[in-house]
C-alpha cells in the first residue's frame, strides 16, 4: 500500500516544476476525474454520515439531529437478542459454504471447459452456464417453489424413479441450506468460470510446450502449469470472497424461506428486513449493518495479509 | 440489495393497493340512490326544510344552512392520486370542483403545495413538512399507514375535533360512523378525539367459505354446518375422487401459513374461530381485558386440528410455504375444493379457475361451527379509509365537516332525478345521448365529452373532493347487495349499477356475510406500536409461526405450544398485553 506515491510516472519530472506546472499539464485529466469523484463523494461518502442513526434513537419525526442519542444501546441489543446467535452461525455457515463451492466449482469447471477442443462448443457451453446469473432470485425462488414442492417436479422424478415418499425440501432446515448453496453455486458457477478462463488465456503457451518437449502428460501439465498460474487469481477472488462472510444473500434466502426453517435459514439480513423494515427499527437497523462491515472489512484485511505472508502475493 | 429490499416493500404495496383498488374500483364511480329509500327522504326532506328556513338564520359562523355568505378559505395540502384525471386546461387548483363548491357552499379550498402522488411522495412531503416544522395548513387528509397519521397527531397541531364533530357532522356521517363501535379508536388520545374518519364501505373484507359446487353436487354432500361436517366434505374431496381424473391429487381446503396464520384469502384463521379465539390479534377475554389470540389455549386445540388435516392430506403437505396468493392457487387451478376468502372473489381471482377448469362451479357458504358450537372470523375493515386533522388555528374549523356533509346527503347514494343521479357533472364522469340514456364512454361520444386529455379514462371529478370519494355510506355497499340477493328489483341507480356489473355469487356472498356479522372477531389494538412491539415483535412472531408451523407438520409434539406461551410471556409479552391493556383503557375512557 505503501508503494502507491511511487508509482505515478508523471510524479517524477513535475515535482521540479512545483505544482503549478503540473496543473498546467495534466488538469484534462483531473476535469475527466472529476465527474467520478463528485458522484463518489455524494452517493458513496455523504450518505455515510447517516450511520450515525446507529448511535440515536432515529424517530422520523424528529429527524436525524433531533434524535436522542443512545450510544451503543442498538449493538448491545443485538448480542443480547436470543435469537442473534443462531441467526450469526447460519449466516457464516451458509456464506462459508458458498465462498468455498463458489471458488472450487468454477475453478474445476474452468479447467475441464479448457480441456474441451472445438471452440464453438466451448463458447456455447460458457454462454450457457452464464445465463442463471442474469435471472433475479424473484423469479428463480418461484421457479425453485414450484420445482421444490411436494407435487413439484423434483419429488415426482425422484418417485418415479427411486420410488422415494415426497420431501419437503424447502420446509426442513438441512435440505433447506443444501439447496440455498446449490442453486447459489448453479446461478453464480458460470460467472466465476469466465474470470478463471480468462487467467487462462494468459498463460504463456511456450510452458505447455516445453512441457511437452520434456515428456509431461497433459494431468502432468496441469498439475505443474495451470494450477500454479491460476494461483494468484485464486487468492485474489478468495480474499475479497471472505469480505462477504456476513453476506449470505438476502435475495435469495428471502424468496425461498419460511417459518419452517427459521433455525436453520434465518440469517442476518432476512432478520434485520424484519425487525429494521416490517417493525421500524432503522436505528438498530443500522447498526447490524455497521457490525457487518466492519467484520468484513477486518476478515478482508486478515486475508490480505495472509495472502501476503504465505504466496507472497499483493493485491492491492 | 438494498435496493431490491425496498423495491420489494414497494411491490407488495402496490399490490395491496391495487387489490384494494380492484374491490373498490367496482363500487366506486356510481351516483346511487339511498340503500333504504326511506332514510333519504328524510335526509332530503331535512335538507330542504334547513335551506328555507336559511334566509334569516345565518349562524355564528357565517352559514346559512346551505352555504357561507361570505364565502370561506381552507387551507390544505394534496397527494394527486393515480386516478386522478383532468380535463384540459383545469388542474387541481382550478377545476369544476373547485368552482362548484366555491358557489354552491362558499367553501374555497386552497393548496398550499401539490405533489403527484407515486412512490409516496405526499406521505414523504408531510413528513418532511413535519419534520422541519412548517405550518400546517387548515386541513390534512391522509390515506396511507397509521404511523403517519400518529406522527401527525402527536406534532400537537392538530385539534380535538370531538365537540365539532358532535356539533356539525350531519347524520350520515354520524350513522356510518357509529356503524363501528371503535371507530375512534385509533386516533383517541386521552379521551380525545384527534381526527375525523373517512368512511369507506363495510363489511367487505369479511370472510365465507367457498366451496366447489359442482364436487359436492357430484359427490352429493350437503352443505357444512359444523366443523364435523365440514371435515367428512374434505375427505370426500380428498378421497372420492372429485375431479374424476382417477388420481388422488385433490385437497380438502386451500390454505396457506407461510406469513401469517391471519391471512386476507386462503385464510386459516377461521378454524382458531371454531375454537373461539383469532390468532395474530388482540381480542377480548371473558373478564374485559385484552388478551393476545396466538397464545390463547384455543389456538392449542385448533393446532392438533389443522395437524390432522395435515395428515389425512385435506390440505397442502407445502402450504407451510405458501402465501395468500400460492394459497389460492390451489383452488383455483382446481385441486382444492375449500378455499376461505372475501365476498368479492369471483371478480378475483375465481375468473382464473373458470379458465383452468372449464365447468367448475363455487358457492359461498358460512362459516362451520367448531365443536363447542363457537364460531369467529376476522372482522375485515373497519370501514374506516383514511383520517382528516384539522388545525388549532384553523378560522372555520366546521367548514370541512359541511363539506363532508354535503356530499353524504347529495352524492353517497342520490335520489333518482337528483342533481348527481348520473354523475358529478355533464360533459365531465356522464353524458346523455339523444335519446335519453347516459353514457360514461368518452372514447365512443367524444362530442360529448368535450377538452378530453386522455380519452381512455373517464374524467371523475368526485375525487378531486378533499374526502377522496366525494362520501361514502358504509352500509350501502352491503345491504343493495343483500336487498338484491333477496330478489328485489333494483330501484335507485346505484342499485341498477350493482345489479350489472356484480356476479350472481357475488351478491349471494355478500348476503352470507351479512347474515353471519355476529361472528365478527375484532382486533382490539388500534394503536401505534408499543415500545416493547417496536423491540420485541419479531423475536415474539417468529417463536409463534415456528412453533405453530412445526406442530402442523409433526416436527414439534403439540405440547410445544405450552413452551411457546411461557417463552412468549417471559421474552416481552407480558409487558405486550399491559401495554396493550393500557393503551386500551386510555382510549376506550372517554
Amino acid at each position: 500500500m505503501g508503494t502507491v506515491g511511487k508509482v505515478t510516472g508523471i510524479g517524477t519530472p513535475v515535482r521540479r516544476k512545483g505544482i503549478k506546472g503540473f496543473l498546467r499539464r495534466t488538469w484534462p485529466l483531473h476535469v475527466m476525474l472529476l465527474p467520478a469523484v463528485v458522484l463518489q463523494f455524494i452517493f458513496g461518502y455523504l450518505p455515510l454520515g447517516g450511520l450515525v442513526i446507529a448511535f440515536k434513537d432515529y424517530k422520523p419525526y424528529d429527524g436525524i439531529w433531533g434524535s436522542k442519542w443512545v450510544g451503543l444501546d442498538h449493538f448491545k441489543f443485538m448480542f443480547e437478542y436470543p435469537d442473534s446467535k443462531q441467526v450469526i452461525l447460519n449466516t457464516t455457515l451458509i456464506a462459508g459454504l458458498k465462498i468455498i463451492f463458489n471458488i472450487v466449482v468454477p475453478f474445476c469447471f474452468a479447467l475441464l471447459l479448457n480441456e474441451v477442443r472445438r471452440n464453438s462448443v466451448k463458447r456455447t457451453v460458457q454462454t450457457l452456464v452464464y445465463l442463471p446469473y442474469f435471472i433475479s432470485w424473484v423469479f428463480l425462488g418461484g421457479i425453485l417453489n414450484d420445482m421444490l414442492s411436494t407435487d413439484g417436479i423434483i419429488n415426482m422424478l425422484l418417485h418415479n424413479w427411486f420410488g422415494l415418499d415426497p420431501i419437503l425440501f424447502l420446509g426442513s432446515g438441512n435440505w433447506f441450506r443444501f439447496i440455498v448453496v446449490l442453486t447459489d453455486v448453479w446461478q453464480q458457477f458460470g460467472f466465476g468460470t469466465i474470470v478463471y478462463l480468462a487467467a487462462l488465456a494468459g498463460v504463456n503457451p511456450s510452458l505447455y510446450e516445453a512441457a511437452e518437449v520434456d515428456g509431461a502428460n497433459r494431468w502432468r501439465q496441469t498439475l505443474s502449469i495451470t494450477i500454479p498460474s491460476l494461483a494468484p487469481i485464486v487468492i485474489v477472488v478468495g480474499t475479497l470472497a471472505i469480505g462477504n462472510i456476513m453476506n449470505a444473500g438476502f435475495d435469495q434466502i428471502f424468496n425461498l424461506y419460511n417459518p419452517l426453517v427459521y433455525d436453520k435459514g434465518d440469517i442476518i439480513d432476512t432478520f434485520v428486513y424484519r425487525t429494521g423494515i416490517l417493525n421500524g427499527q432503522y436505528s438498530f437497523g443500522t447498526a447490524v449493518g455497521i457490525f457487518k462491515s466492519i467484520v468484513g472489512f477486518v476478515l478482508i484485511v486478515i486475508g490480505y495479509r495472509v495472502a501476503y505472508k504465505l504466496a507472497d502475493y499483493k493485491i492491492f | 440489495m438494498q435496493l431490491k429490499r425496498v423495491s420489494s416493500v414497494l411491490l407488495v404495496s402496490a399490490l395491496a393497493f391495487s387489490v384494494t383498488a380492484c374491490s373498490g374500483n367496482g363500487n366506486n364511480a356510481q351516483n346511487e340512490p339511498a340503500a333504504t329509500k326511506a332514510a333519504a327522504e328524510s335526509t332530503n326532506a331535512g335538507g330542504n326544510a334547513s335551506a328555507t328556513n336559511a334566509a334569516g338564520n345565518v349562524d355564528e359562523t357565517g352559514w346559512d344552512g346551505s352555504k357561507y355568505v361570505e364565502p370561506i378559505t381552507l387551507t390544505t395540502v394534496k397527494g394527486i392520486g393515480t386516478n386522478y384525471f383532468f380535463k384540459n386546461g383545469e388542474t387541481m387548483e382550478n377545476n369544476v370542483m373547485q368552482s362548484y363548491m366555491k358557489d354552491n357552499l362558499g367553501i374555497d379550498v386552497k393548496y398550499d403545495w401539490i405533489v403527484t402522488d407515486t412512490n409516496d411522495a405526499y406521505k414523504t412531503k408531510l413528513r418532511l413538512m413535519l419534520s422541519s416544522g412548517e405550518k400546517m395548513p387548515d386541513v390534512i387528509t391522509y390515506r396511507g399507514d397509521m404511523e403517519t397519521v400518529n406522527m401527525l397527531i402527536d406534532s400537537g397541531q392538530f385539534m380535538d375535533i370531538g365537540d365539532l364533530f358532535d356539533k356539525y357532522a350531519g347524520d350520515n356521517y354520524k350513522k356510518g360512523v357509529e356503524l363501528n363501535a371503535y371507530t375512534w379508536l385509533p386516533v383517541t388520545r386521552d379521551g380525545q378525539r384527534m381526527a375525523l374518519p373517512v368512511l369507506d364501505y363495510a363489511y367487505n373484507d369479511d370472510m365465507l367459505l367457498w366451496l366447489r359446487q359442482d364436487w359436492m353436487d357430484k359427490l352429493g354432500l350437503q352443505p357444512p354446518k359444523t366443523l364435523a361436517d365440514f371435515e367428512a366434505i374434505m375427505d370426500a374431496f380428498v378421497n372420492k375422487d372429485p375431479d374424476g381424473n382417477g388420481k388422488k391429487d385433490t385437497l380438502g381446503i386451500a390454505t396457506g401459513f407461510k406469513n401469517t396464520f391471519l391471512g386476507w384469502m386462503g385464510d386459516i384463521s377461521w378454524l382458531f374461530g371454531d375454537y373461539g379465539t383469532l390468532p395474530g390479534q388482540w381480542n377480548k377475554s371473558a373478564d374485559g381485558t385484552l388478551t393476545y389470540g396466538s397464545i390463547d389455549p384455543g389456538a392449542k386445540q385448533a393446532l392438533a386440528t389443522l395437524k390432522t388435516w395435515m395428515d389425512k392430506g385435506y390440505i397442502s403437505k407445502d402450504s407451510g410455504l405458501k402465501d395468500e396468493n400460492g394459497a389460492a392457487e390451489l383452488f383455483t387451478k382446481g385441486q382444492a375444493g375449500a378455499l376461505v376468502g372475501r365476498n368479492w372473489m369471483p371478480d378475483w381471482p375465481f375468473g382464473d379457475l373458470l379458465n383452468n377448469v372449464p365447468g367448475a362451479k363455487y358457492k359461498g357458504y358460512p362459516l362451520p361451527a367448531g365443536p363447542d358450537g363457537k364460531i369467529g372470523a376476522q372482522s375485515g375493515n373497519p370501514s374506516v379509509n383514511g383520517w382528516m386533522l384539522i388545525n388549532k388555528d384553523a378560522k372555520n374549523p366546521e367548514a370541512l365537516l359541511r363539506y363532508y356533509n354535503f356530499f353524504f346527503d347529495n352524492w353517497a347514494n342520490p335520489e333518482k332525478g337528483s342533481e348527481f343521479e348520473n354523475g358529478f357533472a355533464e360533459g365531465y364522469d356522464w353524458a346523455k345521448l339523444p335519446d335519453g340514456t347516459i353514457t360514461k364512454d368518452p372514447q365512443k361520444y367524444p362530442d360529448l365529452f368535450p377538452d378530453y386529455a386522455d380519452r381512455t379514462h373517464l374524467v371523475e371529478p368526485i375525487y378531486y373532493t378533499l374526502t377522496f370519494e366525494g362520501a361514502r355510506q358504509p352500509s350501502l355497499y352491503a345491504d343493495t347487495m343483500s336487498k338484491l340477493a333477496n330478489g328485489e328489483a333494483p330501484v335507485t341507480p346505484y342499485e341498477i349499477q350493482s345489479a350489472a356489473i356484480r356476479k350472481p355469487e357475488n351478491i349471494e356472498a355478500m348476503k352470507i356475510v351479512l347474515e353471519q356479522k355476529d361472528i365478527r372477531m375484532k382486533n382490539y389494538f388500534q394503536g401505534p406500536l408499543t415500545e416493547t412491539m417496536k423491540q420485541k415483535n419479531e423475536l415474539l412472531n417468529k417463536l409463534i409461526n415456528q412453533t405453530y408451523s412445526k406442530i402442523i407438520y409433526g416436527q414439534s409434539p403439540i405440547d410445544e405450544f405450552d413452551t411457546m406461551v411461557d417463552n412468549w410471556k417471559k421474552s416481552g409479552g407480558d409487558q405486550i398485553t399491559k401495554e396493550v391493556n393500557d393503551w386500551y383503557n386510555s382510549a376506550s375512557s372517554k
